[in-house]
């Protein structure tokens, strides 16, 4: 990938969304829906960045216009240099390769038709990059017997079904892997070993990753910079630590005492 | 109050419970953690008397010494709702989204006899004392009307209705914000006459409950105090249960559990933990029963 040294790689700017809501009168447009307000942010090359919020938040919202999987109200965002923002799909191949999703629910996000090894291929297929030994290669980077690429998504446990999810992003050797609650579906004793995965591949191939989740104490753990997300607005920003430590906003104080820990209990 | 005793639930071949005993006395609120396919759930609804089709409970349960389990539906009937009563984790379904809530709240009271005029009357209150704000208008409101957390507000007062003697919530946050599932968890735990508590999250369960059951492939393998078991766990999957939930600075490794929960009959014979143990020998093939008093465990090479 092209690299413009000492630009940030993802970088938005004044993002706002408005979404209106269904119409109920005849002569009346629908309510108007602030989801996202004035939102800017920059993520460097390798960086690891959170973003924290609640339902609601405009978290997904802000997501979904990073990928360039929905259009901003106005405001625009460049990727490598590069504007994503109003771009008609045909000419965002670049992103396609470069940034890469893995949803929250593997169940849903995996076709349950398909057998692992065309899941896994299909982001190659779909940008016509040669598949090869490629989907061997990367079972085995996320921990998965060889076997598994002839066997269908409801064979495998819900951690190993994130697993083919990731293997599956990394497909096209994006630089940016954007991750929505990737472990919010899973059991606690399987958690771990997602989240070590993760942190493992980003180290390995040097990756950018994008973070989501409602858990602060889960970002923490895998960021470096977290951005709190409450009402469509980035209330907060900052090294994790700084913001987990002595949080500025109001909003993330309350954030903070909500969440119930062991910590008093062990 | 509640005397569970060698409860098992059974899918036809599939045991999906397997012998599990314990008791709540009155006040008392005890939680029931596991992961899912633990069979915890199964638990709770084999006391409601409300497992799915084609799943049957047998063993021994008794709320007061009236019987819960192999009880015809025409005795439990007058029990559930009344004597015992259940939230569940998703107030969307388990609402009617054509009934007004106040109907809804009142419907419960008049099932068990309370005259109707009354039952609406008591309607407001309940809806005032699970902090609803204007309870009146709530009560006019139909479920989509409503947030998630004031839906489960609605189950809680729906369930309270008749004075339960022991209320049990099965993953009653699960579906909430932060910020909203603390405030319900505290509320649940101000107004629960007993409680049994169902959930995955160890830290939920910290803030809310006394006492705590942890259970894996159907089984408990161990409970007790929660301060105890939580401080010193002696059953090598509440071990790791616990070691995985907390969540170490950034760059070092989190400790995990190998391999992941089996499908359900897919557990091993003997003790249920042994193929991801760390500590696992042959003894494990034999399945350990769960000893102890105050704090018990069922594991062969318990921790230290």
């Amino acid at each position: 990938m092209p690299t413009h040294a000492g630009t940030p790689l993802i970088d938005a700017r004044n993002l706002t969304r408005v979404y209106r809501r269904p119409r109920t009168s005849l002569t009346k447009q629908g309510a108007a829906v602030h989801a996202l307000n004035d939102v800017s942010l920059t993520i460097g090359r390798g960086e690891r960045y959170g973003i924290v919020g609640e339902s609601g938040s405009g978290k997904s919202t802000l997501l979904r216009l990073l990928c360039a999987l929905d259009q901003p109200t106005s405001g625009t965002i460049t990727f490598d240099g590069r504007q994503i923002t109003g771009r008609p799909e045909r000419s965002l191949r670049f992103l396609r390769e470069n940034l890469q999703i893995v949803f929250q629910d593997p169940m849903s996000s995996l076709d349950p038709r398909m057998r692992v090894r065309d899941l896994v291929a299909e982001p190659l297929v779909a940008l016509g990059l040669p598949v090869g030994n490629r989907v061997a290669e990367l079972l085995d980077e996320v921990g998965l017997p060889a076997a598994a690429a002839d066997r269908y998504p409801h064979q495998f446990s819900g951690g190993q079904r994130q697993r083919i999810a990731i293997a599956r992003a990394l497909a096209p050797r994006p630089a940016v892997l954007v991750a929505d609650e990737p472990v919010s579906a899973l059991d606690v004793s399987v958690r771990g070993q997602i989240l070590n995965l993760l942190a493992d591949l980003v180290d390995e191939l040097g990756l950018t990753l994008v973070f989501v989740s409602h858990d602060l104490s889960v970002v923490r753990h895998v960021c470096e910079t977290v951005a709190v997300m409450s009402q469509g607005e980035i209330v907060e920003t900052g090294p994790v630590d700084e913001v987990w430590a002595a949080p500025a906003h109001p909003y993330t104080r309350t954030l903070l005492q909500a969440v119930p820990t062991l910590e008093g209990l062990l | 109050m509640l005397k569970v005793e060698g409860l098992s639930v059974r899918a036809d071949a599939v045991e999906l419970v397997r012998d599990v005993s314990f008791e709540i006395g009155p006040g008392e609120r005890v939680g029931l953690i596991g992961e899912s396919g633990s069979g915890k759930s199964l638990t709770a609804l084999s006391l409601m008397g409300l497992l799915p089709e084609g799943v049957t409970a047998s063993g021994g349960a008794s709320l007061d010494g009236r019987d819960l389990v192999g009880v015809p539906e025409k005795r439990l009937k007058r029990l559930r709702g009344r004597d015992l009563s259940m939230v569940f984790q998703e107030p969307m379904t388990a609402l009617n989204p054509l009934m007004r809530i106040g109907a809804q709240v009142a419907e419960v009271m008049t099932l068990h006899g309370t005259a109707g005029r009354q039952a609406h009357a008591r309607a407001y209150e309940l809806l005032e004392r699970v902090r609803l704000p204007e309870p009146r208008q709530i009560a006019r409101a139909y479920p989509h009307q409503l947030s998630g957390g004031q839906r489960q507000r609605v189950m809680l007062a729906i369930a309270l209705a008749n004075e339960p003697q022991l209320l049990i919530c099965d993953e009653p946050t699960t579906a909430l914000d932060v910020t909203v599932q603390k405030q319900m968890l505290d509320l649940i735990a101000e107004v629960a006459p007993a409680l049994l508590f169902i959930t995955h999250d160890l830290a939920v369960v910290a803030s809310v409950c006394e006492r705590v059951l942890v259970m894996y492939g159907g089984r408990l393998v161990e409970s007790g105090p929660i301060r105890e078991v939580f401080a010193r766990p002696r059953h090598r999957y509440t071990e790791g249960l616990l070691a995985a939930s907390k969540l170490t600075p950034r760059g070092t490794r989190l400790p995990t559990i190998q391999g992941s929960v089996p499908a359900a009959g897919h557990f091993p014979g003997g003790c249920v933990f042994r193929n991801r143990c760390p500590h696992a020998t042959p003894d494990c093939e034999t399945a350990p029963a769960l000893t102890g008093d105050g704090h018990a465990y069922a594991c062969w090479h318990p921790a230290d």
